[in-house]
C-alpha cells in the first residue's frame, strides 16, 4: 500500500521508535506506519528536525509542503534511489532534438485531449448536450500535425482546454459558477477547487517521477524553467481530467463540498481547512481505485498509473520504443 | 495486499517492544491489537520478526484475510482507523 498521509493540523512530526509520529498542539500523539507510506502532505504548520528528515529519506518517503493558503510550496524528496546518467543524457537529447521533443509534446496533448473528451462524453450521455464540445475537442485532436512547433502545440492544448472547461458551468450544481480559468489567486469557488486538486495531482506526479531516474526539470511540452519540475507539469496534464476533475465533480455534486467551504479574502477565493480535507480524502480514494490494465493483465491503482507513465517515458527515451500516452481506456 | 489483525499477549513490561515494532506497519486499534493492510512480503516479514521476539509463555495471533474485501468490520464507538491518513 502506498499511503499518502495528509497532515492538516499544526504541530510537529518526529521520529519516534522507528516510525514517524505527529504531536499535535494539544500534545496528542498519532503514529504513521512508515512502512506503508509513500509521501507526507503537510498542509498545516509543521515543525520537524533533521532526524525525522533523514529517517524519511531512509524509507524513501517524500514530503510535499503546502504553504500559505495551501498553495503547493515544494517538496523535500528522499535521496534519489535511482541514478542513471544515461537516462538523463537521453532525456536531454530528446529535448534538444526538435522532432523528438515535438513528438513527445504532441503525445502528451493527445493524452490530455483524449481524457478531457472522455469526461465530456460521460456527461453528454447523462442529460447534457455536449456534442459541439466533443466536436471541438476532436478538431483540436486532428490539428496535432507533426510539423507544429511546441508553442503551436501549446496553442492547440489551450484551445482544447478552453472548450473542455466550457462544460463546467453546466455540469456543476447551482451556485457554482466557473466563468473561465483564473489562478494566482483563484477568483471563485470552482477555480479554487481546480487549483487545489491540480496541485495534488502535481505532487503525486513528482513522487512518481522520483521513482525513476528521469530528471523532473527536463520537460518537453512545457518549457523547462527554473525552480519547478516542469516534467511533472507535462505528465500531470494528462491526469487532471481523470483525477482532479472527477474528484471535483463528485464532491460538489454529492454536496460534500458546498459554497460554505470557501473563504473569500484579498480578492481571492480559497477552500477552508475542512473543504481541503474533504477534497484530499476523495482524491486519495480515487488514487486507490483500480482498473484492469490491458497490457499488464492485472489490476493497477490510479496512483500506479502515474508511475507507469514515468516508466513508459523512460523506456521510450532509452530504447526508442514508441511512447503511448495515457489515454483512459475504460 | 492482505488485511491482517495482530493480537499479542506478552509480559506487561515487554509490551512496548511489540507496540513500537508494530507501529511501523499497522494501526494501533486497541491495547495489544493492531490491524491494517500489508503486502504479502511485509506480512511474512512481520510474522517472522514477531516470532523471534517471543519468550516462553507469550503468544501472538495473526489473522490474515486475503484481501480487505473479505473483512466485514463492525465498530461500535470510536474507530481508530477513521481518517487514518488524514491528521
Amino acid at each position: 500500500m502506498n499511503d499518502n498521509y495528509h497532515i492538516f493540523s499544526d504541530g510537529r512530526i518526529e521520529r519516534h521508535n522507528d516510525t514517524v509520529r505527529l504531536v499535535g498542539l494539544d500534545d496528542e500523539k498519532s503514529y504513521l506506519p512508515i512502512e506503508n507510506a509513500e509521501a507526507l502532505f503537510l498542509h498545516g504548520q509543521i515543525d520537524f528536525n533533521t532526524r525525522v528528515m533523514s529517517f524519511l529519506d531512509d524509507h524513501g518517503v517524500a514530503m510535499h509542503v503546502f504553504g500559505w493558503k495551501d498553495y503547493y510550496a515544494g517538496s523535500v524528496m528522499p535521496e534519489r534511489g535511482q541514478t542513471s546518467g544515461r537516462t538523463v543524457v537521453e532525456q536531454v537529447r530528446a529535448y534538444d532534438t526538435p522532432e523528438r521533443r515535438r513528438a513527445l509534446a504532441r503525445k502528451f496533448i493527445r493524452g490530455s485531449i483524449h481524457n478531457m473528451r472522455a469526461n465530456v462524453s460521460y456527461y453528454d450521455g447523462r442529460g447534457h448536450e455536449f456534442g459541439d464540445v466533443i466536436e471541438q475537442l476532436d478538431t483540436q485532436q486532428e490539428r496535432l500535425e507533426p510539423e507544429l512547433d511546441v508553442s503551436e502545440l501549446m496553442g492547440v492544448e489551450a484551445t482544447a482546454r478552453r472548450a473542455y472547461y466550457s462544460v463546467l458551468d453546466d455540469v456543476l450544481p447551482d451556485g457554482f459558477v466557473f466563468g473561465g480559468r483564473q489562478y494566482n489567486p483563484p477568483d471563485n469557488e470552482v477555480n479554487s477547487l481546480i487549483s487545489f486538486a491540480n496541485s495534488l495531482v502535481y505532487a503525486n506526479v513528482v513522487s512518481a517521477i522520483r521513482a525513476t531516474a528521469l530528471d523532473p526539470a527536463v520537460s518537453f511540452l512545457h518549457e523547462p524553467g527554473d525552480r519547478r519540475y516542469s516534467l511533472a507539469l507535462d505528465i500531470a496534464d494528462m491526469f487532471k481530467p481523470v483525477l482532479a476533475d472527477r474528484v471535483i465533480f463528485r464532491v460538489v455534486n454529492r454536496s460534500q463540498v458546498t459554497l460554505e467551504e470557501f473563504e473569500t479574502d484579498l480578492n481571492g477565493c480559497l477552500l477552508t481547512e475542512s473543504g481541503r480535507k474533504t477534497v484530499s480524502k476523495a482524491f486519495e480514494e480515487t488514487l486507490n481505485e483500480t482498473v484492469e490494465h490491458p497490457r499488464l493483465n492485472r489490476k493497477v491503482s490510479y496512483q500506479y498509473l502515474l508511475r507507469i507513465e514515468a516508466y513508459k517515458l523512460k523506456k521510450h527515451l532509452l530504447t526508442g520504443e514508441e511512447y503511448v500516452p495515457f489515454e483512459r481506456w475504460w | 495486499m492482505v488485511y491482517v489483525i495482530v493480537v499479542y499477549d506478552v509480559q506487561a513490561d515487554r509490551t512496548p517492544k511489540f507496540l513500537n515494532y508494530l507501529r511501523q506497519y499497522l494501526v494501533h486499534v486497541q491495547n495489544s491489537v493492531f490491524e491494517g493492510e500489508l503486502t504479502e512480503g511485509k506480512t511474512e516479514e512481520v510474522e517472522g520478526r514477531l516470532e523471534s521476539m517471543l519468550e516462553d509463555g507469550e503468544s501472538i495471533m495473526v489473522y490474515r484475510m486475503s484481501s480487505k474485501k473479505y473483512v466485514n468490520r463492525s465498530v461500535f464507538g470510536d474507530d481508530p482507523m477513521d481518517d487514518q491518513q488524514f491528521l
